[in-house]
């Protein structure tokens, strides 16, 4: 079985993911997931691919410490969290996200949690490939 | 020797992904981060993070050793 923390180039199946984190345990009465994908559009601009760099080492020990963590702070059963780095065309897949817990809200809550932290505490960055020209993009609050 | 990585926007301004300082005996982030941004000041004017050994770092003053890795960083944007 994979690993439920991964940076990855290639996609991921977030059925093959959801399977994963429901073979650990039979308690589970919630999953909460949340795939983050590349847009064609940003900033006024047609985006044809989006390239993502990351400091891979410091990055997969933040997301298996985010994951430790909203696990903890939300008694769930199980949390996997995979983000592509490389080369994402417009439309595809970037990130994924899942909760499980023995009831919803503490999934759906969790979910949201971790994706709003992975953007803060994670050490990867994002360029915006464009018909004009490359730009790194600045995060938005 | 201590070894400096960049990423992304900060690696471009900087125009490479690695570089070496020399270590000496009472060594802070904070002479690091002086000397490389003296180097390469339109890098460090998006550098918000530092991170020591794979671990964030908010007190510049931090002892360096002999074979650190350090890592100066824009805002992230994954996800």
């Amino acid at each position: 079985m994979k690993e439920a923390v991964r940076l990855q180039q290639e996609d991921f199946s977030q059925d093959e993911e959801i399977a994963a984190l429901r073979a650990g345990s039979k308690r589970m009465g919630g999953i909460a997931t949340f795939i983050g994908c590349a847009r064609d559009f940003s900033e006024g601009r047609e985006v044809t691919q989006i390239s993502f760099d990351a400091y891979g080492s410091m990055a997969l020990a933040e997301m298996n410490k985010l994951r430790e963590d909203a696990i903890a702070k939300f008694a769930l059963l199980d949390a996997r969290i995979v983000h592509r780095v490389g080369a994402v065309r417009a439309g595809e897949q970037i990130v994924f996200i899942a909760a499980g817990a023995e009831h919803r809200a503490p999934a759906l809550q969790a979910c949201q949690w971790m994706i709003d932290e992975l953007k803060q505490r994670v050490p990867i960055w994002k360029k915006e490939l464009t018909p004009e020209g490359e730009a790194w993009v600045t995060p938005h609050p | 020797m201590i070894k400096v990585l960049f990423f992304g926007p900060v690696a471009e301004r900087v125009g490479t992904s690695e570089a070496q300082v020399t270590f000496k005996a009472g060594m802070r982030l904070q002479d690091v981060r002086d000397q490389l941004q003296a180097k390469y000041p339109a890098a460090f004017e998006i550098v918000c993070f530092a991170a020591v050994n794979g671990e964030h770092v908010r007190d510049m003053s931090l002892p360096l050793k002999e074979g650190s890795e350090l890592v100066f960083m824009s805002k992230f944007s994954g996800g």
